[in-house]
């Protein structure tokens, strides 16, 4: 059992550069933007690499939709390079980028058929009639819409005016692809479907991508690597795994899926939670001894039992009562209350629960949520009221800034 | 309520103009002054229309996409038109263009009388219609989706190429409706008319004129002859408008 400790920022940023560094698709680089007095977006730096998905993950008002028209050319930068391909393009306008955007309602032009608006950019460059046709052919039976060539935008579903409008861009053999919010107006299952299709499809043309979105689902199964945004500036930027397994901040680990936060202390044994001691290998080049710290753990990283011994891949992080159980049907949700408050009367003279924002009573009452499998609830049945150990099988810790500033 | 204020004049309008039969009818409607009135009429509208749906698209375009201090002055200003009384209107052109008006003043040395001639009636045309085109034609430039221009931009394409061939499109349906009303509510203009063309039959005398004139004159079925075929006329250009967008926008 070992802590998964968030690694230095710093050093793996900079070993990745290297090894992608023959094939950068797209650079942005220390961008900068405002609307009036309030700030946008503050030095955001990332780079795609050829072929690759990049997700801007965040909520509303996180700056996303600012930052990918920066790099389409739709709005201008207070500061920063836009780099497409090794070419500076910040002072570039929109159409001499070469870039293709993908609009969230897809703004295909209704006048046009699903050919002519497929042929639009080479129109505009003025190339030969055979070549036009041969590219129209091609890029149709790609995204599978030979029959509905003639068509127009309005008789087509979601679903086809999207291929319709990728293939729109893939024409000119875009520099990179930009998704704004590509699912936002369908239904929960078209999503799904369309996310699959559309990364495979990506893969097979290895054109490099980065969509936006604020679905954490949809970043994560769309994404090689995912930039999480928060009020303008990056929190994180790593595949997946590592964003989902290894957050660095307390926002990207409630950002991305459900998570327990306690606040915590480091021991020289462990990690000291209220009365408890959970036994825990501490990174020393991170913290130190009696430094006030978060513990930071999923759901499904919670392994509930009624023994009093645990499982020996987990940590006994205290005792509790189960107060909650419900079905959400693939698996079972609990919430769970620890048994920490009253007891923490200790020598501390620190009250380790207390948080500016909230009060010692509201974090300790605060119940813990927990989900378990079916198989596991098949197992060991539970129900409220129950008395149960609960032991973490996996966790990380993030320094509580709020109290080392 | 319609009968006796809409419905019953109109259809006097056709009653009384048939009673003598369809040949004094068609004699009163051949009658060089009356076709020449007519053609008057259309030729000058056309005019008119071609000018206000130019200048009112482009206008339309400008106000809508641009925001620049006195941006909504000026569409008060473009709009305040409808709002004058056409007597006012033509009482003003004459102010201006008459030989003793401020430009026309400077003008008449120099052999050039735009008062009662067809140009004036063109003037006054494009005065008392100047806002309906770009009326018409605005609020769908409003309500467009920016994202189909930002789209053709980003596929390349200069503003103007974007203007034709994306905006253009989405607006041809405002285009003519816009153009069919400007000319329908020209060719049936008379209190501005009246007041600069100088009413010359055979030279400056447009439709309504000669109705005016012959309804003076007591010739109540050469009146009647032309204003069936204005009503007509305004029927037809009605139901154009009334299906016209239907037709233009239906993919």
């Amino acid at each position: 059992m070992r802590a998964k400790e968030a690694r230095i920022i710093d050093e793996q940023s900079d070993s990745s550069a290297k090894e992608r560094a023959p094939q950068i698709a797209t650079s942005v680089l220390g961008i900068r933007k405002r609307f009036g007095k309030t700030s946008v977006l503050e030095n955001i730096t990332f780079d795609v690499a050829e072929g690759e998905i990049l997700v801007l993950l965040g909520a509303s008002g996180s700056g996303k939709t600012t930052m990918l028209r920066i790099i389409a050319g739709l709005e201008r930068p207070e500061g920063g390079r836009v780099i497409l391909h090794g070419k500076d393009v910040t002072d570039l306008p929109a159409r001499e980028r070469g870039v293709g955007v993908i609009f969230q309602a897809y703004a295909l032009f209704p006048k046009m058929s699903v050919e002519k608006n497929i042929s639009y950019g080479l129109r505009l460059r003025k190339r030969p009639r055979k070549e036009i046709r041969e590219a129209v052919n091609r890029l149709l039976s790609l995204v599978q819409l030979e029959e509905h060539r003639k068509k127009y935008p309005s008789q087509l579903s979601g679903g086809q005016q999207q291929r319709v409008a990728i293939a729109r861009t893939l024409a000119y053999t875009p520099e990179v692809l930009l998704f704004d919010e590509p699912f936002g107006a369908l239904d929960t299952q078209t999503r799904v479907h369309l996310r699959r299709e559309i990364r495979a499809l990506l893969k097979k043309v290895r054109v490099p991508a980065i969509f936006i979105t604020h679905d954490q689902e949809e970043a994560l199964e769309l994404g090689d690597r995912i930039a999480v945004l928060n009020i303008g500036h990056i929190e994180q930027i790593g595949t997946p795994q590592e964003i989902y397994n290894w957050p660095e901040t307390e926002y990207v680990a409630t950002f991305l899926g459900a998570a327990n936060v306690l606040p915590a202390v480091v021991r020289s044994g462990g990690v000291e939670v209220g009365p408890t001691l959970m036994p825990a290998q501490i990174d020393w080049s991170r913290f130190r001894e009696g430094q006030p710290v978060k513990l930071v753990f999923r759901p499904e990283d919670v392994n509930l039992s009624k023994s009093d011994l645990p499982p020996s891949n987990a940590a006994q992080l205290s005792k509790g009562t189960v107060e909650q159980v419900s079905f959400v049907g693939s698996y079972e949700r609990l919430s769970v209350r620890l048994e920490l408050s009253g007891t923490n009367c200790g020598g501390t003279s620190e009250d380790p629960f207390y948080l500016t924002t909230e009060t010692p009573e509201s974090q300790t009452a605060k119940p813990i949520v927990v989900t378990r499998t079916k198989t596991a609830s098949h197992g060991a049945p539970m129900k409220p009221g129950d008395r149960v150990v609960i032991c973490l099988t996996s966790f990380t810790l993030l320094p509580d800034s709020a109290k080392n500033s | 309520m319609m009968m006796p204020l809409v419905l019953l004049p109109l259809a006097s309008v056709f009653i009384f103009g048939t009673s003598k039969g369809l040949h004094s009818f068609w004699v009163a409607l051949t009658a060089p002054e009356a076709v020449f009135a007519l053609k008057l009429s259309m030729v000058t509208s056309f005019w008119a229309t071609v000018f206000n749906v130019l200048f009112g698209l482009f206008a339309a375009y400008v106000l809508s996409r641009y925001n620049f201090w006195g941006r909504n002055a000026l569409i008060v200003t473009i709009s305040l038109p409808t709002a004058i009384p056409t007597a006012v209107a033509g009482f003003a052109l004459l102010l201006l263009w008459g030989p003793y008006g401020t430009l026309g003043r400077l003008l008449a040395p120099h052999g050039i009388n735009m008062m009662f001639t067809a140009g004036a009636i063109v003037l006054a045309n494009i005065f008392v219609t100047f806002p309906l085109a770009f009326g018409v034609i605005k609020p769908v430039l409003d309500t467009m989706s920016r994202s189909l221009e930002e789209a053709s931009a980003t596929i390349g394409a200069s503003r103007w190429q974007t203007f034709w061939h994306v905006t253009l499109p989405s607006l041809r349906g405002a285009i003519v409706s816009g153009a069919l009303l400007t000319f329908a509510r020209a060719v049936g203009e008379f209190g501005s008319t009246i007041l600069v063309s100088g009413n010359l039959a055979g030279r400056t005398q447009t439709a309504p004129l000669y109705i005016f004139a012959k309804f003076n004159e007591g010739q109540i079925e050469a009146a009647n002859a032309i204003a069936i075929v204005l009503a007509l006329f305004s029927f037809l250009i009605f139901s154009v408008l009334f299906f016209a967008r239907d037709w233009l926008d239906v993919e």
